[in-house]
């Protein structure tokens, strides 16, 4: 009797198997669904919004839109087809390559200046722009990773604590002083939430939060004590940055400039309603009340053309990327790859609550493109890249069985 | 009604949502915690990950929940954003795309009584700012070199006050093309000046009529403020807004209603930069009215012309402060005036585009003699002699001096006492005067017997100041031009108030205030126009019509009038109770000897008009000044038409200097020029 169960309920295991392997196919092993079709939602979305700013904003062109989204898969699909697992040995390495990437436009001949930014680089034969902070990013999340991979899930002292927090500081800096702060928020982001889930105990979490805003609020503090002094051309946060943060807390204190695009950002939001006005008829981000309509604030015209129902769709395909890309990571016995995910996931997080966030009136204004959507072929090089490696690890857990 | 339940169903949905996740995500943690699914991982391993996997199961969770607690934010502020407050939004997306544009109308033209144009319009070219510009002095002296004005009259006219705060004010008019084409060019070096297409008032017959047509000037912020608080219930009531050009004096302030246009409004859409890229909506702007006048160009020029010529009579006799004075031609049957001149006059032309703070004052000042202010309707002055009809009419009403009762004028009339004796214009005395004659020669003891003898009647101690009232003294003549003075009839009520702050005894009526007045000295005080009515009434037989300058409104469309001042019959000022016939006949005749029969050389200048005339002169005593000269008088005597009234302040006497210019005004009327050399001085008074 109990063999005649056992062979009933190893007979029963078998047809569950072979029919969970007949569901899946080979590919679903080697691809994650969730994050397939999130990407693949999003882009198609994002060329549909490009395609109708196209039709009434000159930049926005929508083959070189095209053109970014082929390279990207390209890009992707190489990373995919790569194992990964070997960069966690050379963090030294990382460290050097991300260092080099992010003063790359420093570089003399291949510097380019587009829209008073430096933050651009021009291939010398081929004539192609590309922003290189969008792949010191990836360069940075796997840095810290490997780094924090190295604990095995337990930070036990507060010096190696405050190690992975003096590292996250360098490229941090460096794009700082590269001149690039919204990009360096993302990168401080990202490492943050690797640090946090290398195992770092929450007090000292905590505390280093505290500490940041303590320090946030003093260097404010001295800031204007420099301006009073010495002008605003000593002074330690630019001018228009400090706008920023005013207006972000007043946006109809000053009309002109960031006053005014976030006024017009918020008017283009709130003006679409519950299903948009419509390809072609956002008259808001359009005839270009909205600068950057098709750049940074393209979730404004994104709002406004497809009303609330468009906004929750993206968010949704955002949060299925997301939420899939934390699956990966469950799934994952990488430690290293694991972290790597979840400091692409902290990467998406912040970039998409900032992006949106501004739009919206959340956030104060920077300039970080939204993933996927934004016209722009780096950051969509980039992000796809980040889909990449999402997918290799999940490939990776695949062949790890 | 349909936007709320949208916005409860799309919150319930959100809410399902959230809990829908929460459950999801419970279920999806336990999910990976007995991973059997996928459970082909070597079991070999799980003794440390173990631990590391319950360590980070809470880890993830709490990464989900950020990821969650960003969604939930993001959601939330776009359900607010685009399902609560989508209308607001949306209104605010509206404004952006349109502006309304504002097409100024044509004021109405000014015409007189023939349908010559007085006030007309042209169109002009004018560069503006805010006051604020001035703090940019580079801008400001790029902009003077372009206009090819001097710096500081171009900062001066930017910070100039007139035309109030919130205006733009004029910098320049009158622009040239090619210098408003430059400006246009180079934009960007002029922000903040404005170039503004404006029509402005043309003179075509100069400072002709000045007084009476008023002039223009950008609306005061105190009328703005009036017109707010009155508010707009009337829709085809006129609004304006900052810097619209309205009528401030004269004419052009009285009829502003039907001179003012209707503003033309367009509503365009624009594009972020503000470029008009299609029109929604527009409403033509109406032209303002045309009005016609009464006065009568020829008329007018020949009250002003007279009026200089009676000046220069008078400072060639010695009268240096001559200089003032008012001029008035009525037709008395019918109320009509047809020219109304004062002096020193004005250029309206120098409110074309806003009058400077410096030209403004010197307008107004003392010095230069106040051109703005009309003496004749708002100039008060003692009436002097030419009072002596009414005087002569209540002291017979009231039987206090009958046609044949006479006094003997010696020179000094001691009727009030030897103390209180007072001296006749002529201080060798007329001898015995009845009151005929004493009108025709002004003899001040007849008028002083009827004024003490008013004091002392019981009956009627102030007959003498209901006789002036019944007339229309101290009582606007209601003429349809702003800023009317009333005059003043005293009495023993208006002194003890007046004076209040004397002692009682001083400021009680005494029988010296009554023969002050009776001659029309001391305290009472009367209009050019005013006088020119009374004697319009008496010409009238006491039938005085409203003085007028508004003939009529004239039709948009073809020739006719749209809207006449007579429309409803001529309208009755008032009319005085007469007596008897007798009593305006004595008068009558004797004003008719005034002219002819007691100055051989004021009979010479009237003797070659075609017309007899019945006139009176009048010689105001003011201390420390020269005599004010008055005439009045009406022609012609049998069948009256024209009244003209003159005063010239600091003239001298009346018959001698006042009355050439009412004998100038009949001349030309007549078209009989006074043709009489003698320069002789008339003494009549």
């Amino acid at each position: 009797m109990p063999l005649q169960a056992q062979s009933r309920s190893q007979s029963s295991l078998r047809r569950v198997n072979r029919s969970r392997s007949q569901a899946k196919g080979s590919w679903r092993s080697t691809l994650q669904v969730g994050v397939l079709a999130a990407w693949v939602g999003l882009m198609a979305f994002g060329s549909l919004v490009i395609w109708s700013a196209s039709l009434t904003i000159a930049d926005a062109s929508f083959s070189r839109h095209l053109l970014g989204i082929a390279l990207g898969i390209i890009c992707a699909t190489a990373v995919w087809r790569s194992d990964l697992r070997n960069l966690a040995n050379i963090s030294t390495a990382l460290l050097v390559a991300d260092i080099v990437c992010i003063f790359l436009p420093f570089v003399p001949g291949l510097s380019h200046n587009a829209q008073g930014m430096t933050g651009w680089i021009r291939f010398p034969l081929i004539g192609l722009t590309f922003q290189p902070v969008e792949i010191a990013k990836l360069l940075t999340v796997f840095f810290m990773a490997s780094l924090g991979a190295q604990y095995n899930g337990r930070i036990d002292t507060v010096r190696d604590y405050m190690k992975l927090c003096g590292m996250l500081a360098i490229p941090f800096v460096c794009i700082i002083i590269q001149g690039d702060l919204g990009s360096s928020l993302v990168v401080f982001f990202a490492g943050a939430v690797i640090i946090m889930m290398s195992g770092a105990r929450k007090e000292w979490v905590l505390s280093t939060i505290a500490l940041i805003i303590g320090l946030v609020s003093l260097i404010l503090a001295t800031d204007s004590v420099i301006d009073g002094l010495f002008g605003d051309s000593a002074s330690l946060i630019k001018q228009y940055q400090m706008n920023r943060l005013l207006v972000f807390i007043d946006p109809s204190a000053d009309t002109s400039s960031d006053g005014y695009n976030l006024l017009q950002s918020l008017i283009a939001v709130g003006s679409g309603g519950f299903f948009g006005k419509g390809i072609g008829n956002a008259t808001q981000s359009g005839s270009g009340f909205l600068p950057e309509a098709h750049t940074d604030f393209v979730f404004a015209l994104l709002s406004e053309t497809f009303g609330f129902a468009g906004a929750m769709l993206v968010l949704i395909l955002f949060a299925t990327l997301m939420l899939s890309t934390i699956h990966v990571a469950v799934k994952s016995d990488n430690l290293f790859l694991r972290l790597v995910c979840v400091g692409i996931v902290g990467m998406w997080m912040f970039q998409i609550f900032e992006n949106i966030g501004m739009c919206i009136g959340l956030m104060p204004i920077t300039g970080i493109p939204l993933p996927f959507i934004s016209f722009g072929s780096s950051s969509m090089i980039a992000q796809c890249t980040a889909v990449g490696i999402v997918q290799s690890i999940w490939r990776c857990r695949a062949k790890a069985a | 009604m349909d936007a709320q339940i949208i916005v409860l169903v799309a919150g319930l949905v959100l809410l399902l949502v959230i809990i829908a996740s929460l459950i999801f995500l419970r279920g999806y943690s336990g999910k990976y915690t007995y991973d059997t699914a996928n459970g082909t991982r070597p079991r070999a391993s799980e003794g440390e990950g173990n631990t590391l996997g319950v360590t980070f199961k809470g880890r993830f969770r709490f990464l989900m929940a950020g990821v969650g607690a960003m969604f939930a934010a993001l959601t939330a502020k776009l359900w607010s954003m685009q399902m609560v407050s989508s209308d607001y939004y949306d209104t605010l997306s509206q404004q952006n795309q349109t502006r309304t544009v504002r097409t100024s109308a044509p004021r109405g033209r000014i015409l007189d009584r023939n349908g010559n144009a007085l006030v007309t319009n042209r169109p002009s070219l004018a560069v503006t700012a805010y006051r604020d510009l001035a703090e940019d002095t580079v801008l400001v002296r790029h902009l003077s070199n372009v206009l090819g004005i001097p710096y500081v009259a171009a900062l001066r006219n930017i910070q100039d006050n007139t035309e109030g705060a919130q205006a733009r004010h004029t910098i320049a008019t009158d622009v040239r093309r090619s210098t408003v084409a430059y400006i246009q060019e180079h934009a960007a070096d002029f922000t903040g000046v404005v170039v503004d297409e404006r029509t402005e008032r043309q003179y075509p017959y100069g400072s002709l009529a000045a007084h009476v047509l008023g002039y223009t000037g950008t609306v005061t912020q105190e009328q703005l403020d009036a017109q707010k608080e009155a508010g707009s219930g009337d829709a085809s009531q006129i609004t304006y807004s900052s810097g619209d050009v309205v009528g401030q004096a004269g004419v052009e302030y009285e009829y502003e209603s039907l001179l003012q246009g209707i503003k033309g409004e367009q509503i365009v859409t624009v594009d972020a930069s503000g470029n008009v890229t299609g029109q929604s909506s527009s409403v033509e702007a109406r032209a303002g009215s045309d009005i016609k006048l009464t006065i009568d160009v020829k008329i007018q020029q020949a009250c002003e012309d007279g009026l200089k010529h009676a000046i220069d009579v008078a400072k060639q006799s010695g009268y240096e402060n001559a200089g003032a004075g008012a001029c008035v031609c009525l037709d008395c049957t019918n109320g009509e005036i047809l020219g109304l001149a004062s002096l020193p006059t004005f250029d309206p032309s120098v409110f074309v585009g806003g009058v400077s703070t410096e030209v403004w004052n010197e307008l107004n000042s003392e010095e230069s003699g106040t051109p703005m202010l009309d003496r004749a309707i708002n100039g008060q002055y003692m009436s002097a002699s030419t009072i002596k009809v009414l005087s002569a009419l209540a002291g017979l009403e009231y039987g206090i001096y009958s046609s044949s009762r006479t006094t003997v004028c010696t020179g000094f009339w001691t009727g009030n006492g030897e103390a209180d004796g007072k001296k006749c214009w002529l201080e060798s005395g007329h001898g015995t005067m009845n009151l005929q004659s004493g009108i025709a020669n002004s003899c001040d003891p007849v008028f002083y017997d009827i004024g003490r003898d008013f004091f002392y009647y019981d009956k009627a101690p102030e007959g003498l100041q209901e006789m002036f009232r019944r007339w229309g003294l101290g009582s606007r003549t209601g003429v349809d031009l702003p800023s009317e003075a009333e005059g003043r009839v005293p009495d023993a009520k208006w002194k003890e108030e007046y004076f209040s702050d004397w002692p009682a005894d001083q400021r009680t009526w005494n029988p010296g205030d009554m023969t002050n007045i009776v001659i029309g000295q001391g305290d009472i005080l009367v209009t050019p126009l005013q006088m020119a009515c009374v004697y319009a009434g008496i010409a009238m037989n006491g039938v005085e019509y409203t003085p007028h300058v508004f003939h009529s409104a004239v039709s948009r469309e073809g020739e006719g009038d749209a809207y006449l001042y007579n429309e409803s019959g001529k309208k009755v000022r008032l009319e005085a109770k007469i007596n008897s016939e007798d009593d305006l006949a004595l008068v009558k005749r004797g004003i008719h000897d005034v002219i002819y029969s007691t100055d051989r050389s004021l009979a010479s200048h009237f003797n070659n008009l075609p017309v007899e005339v019945a006139g009176k002169s009048g010689t105001g005593q003011k201390n420390n000044e020269d005599d004010y000269a008055w005439f009045c008088a009406y022609a012609p005597a049998d069948d009256p038409k024209y009244v003209v009234a003159a005063v010239l302040e600091q003239g001298g006497g009346g018959s001698a200097t006042a009355s050439r210019a009412i004998r100038d005004v009949l001349g030309v009327i007549y078209d009989a020029p006074d043709t009489s050399s003698d320069s002789g001085n008339s003494a009549v008074r």
